[in-house]
């Protein structure tokens, strides 16, 4: 029995590389200023 | 449901925040006991100096121990009442210290004001009908201004005191 093969435009994923690379930009730059408010009242 | 990989990574990492947050606040609220810092201690705002803590004679900075202090204020529109000096005039200039630990409680009779020694961890509003309070400890020498940071009317700005730590 020969397996049905599903048409190649649905199968393929979207490249989503430039989507991960800019929300984690904004991700490390969300967490840096936490942990700078957080030394501020440390050292405060 | 099918998801990106790329989309899993984020899911978690934002998920995984969310719990680290909730587990910080919880032992920020549960283990140190962090309160806002007017947490149901309550006093009548008709009259303040019926409480021993807030009549004109213990307003002000008072020396408890050695490297610990009590500053009572009562803060009205649009002044901050830090006691009298020997001469019977309104204090205005503090001087505490460095390494001192002080406990602010403080008070109105009218409105909402802040009390805030700016450059400090000193941040706290002060509500009618509540007796707010926290303890800092000021190390770093310096003048630093004690300000109202919530906008209680047209004399606002006309509301600060200096405070001054010493070497």
């Amino acid at each position: 029995m020969k397996k049905k093969t599903l048409p190649k435009s649905s199968s393929q994923e979207p490249n989503l590389k430039g989507t991960i690379i800019s929300v984690s930009i904004i991700g490390l730059i969300i967490v840096a200023s936490w942990f700078g408010v957080f030394g501020l009242f440390l050292s405060r | 449901m099918h998801l990106h990989k790329y989309e899993k990574w984020w899911l978690i990492f934002g998920v995984g925040t969310l719990i680290a947050f909730l587990l910080i606040l919880a032992y920020g609220a549960f283990y140190l006991g962090t309160h806002p810092q007017s947490h149901g201690v309550t006093i009548d705002p008709e009259n303040i100096g019926a409480e021993e803590t807030f009549k004109p004679e213990n307003l002000g900075l008072t020396k408890l121990d050695e490297g610990k202090y009590v500053l009572n204020v009562v803060a009205s529109a649009f002044n901050y009442d830090l006691g009298t000096d020997e001469e019977g005039k309104p204090v205005k200039h503090i001087q505490i210290p460095k390494g001192s630990t002080v406990l602010i409680q403080a008070v109105t009779p009218d409105v909402i004001h802040g009390f805030n020694i700016a450059g400090t961890n000193a941040n706290m509003m002060v509500e009618p009908g509540f007796i707010s309070s926290m303890e800092v400890t000021l190390n770093k020498p310096g003048e630093y201004t004690l300000l109202c940071n919530e906008y209680c009317g047209s004399g606002h700005h006309m509301m600060f005191a200096t405070v001054e730590v010493t070497e």
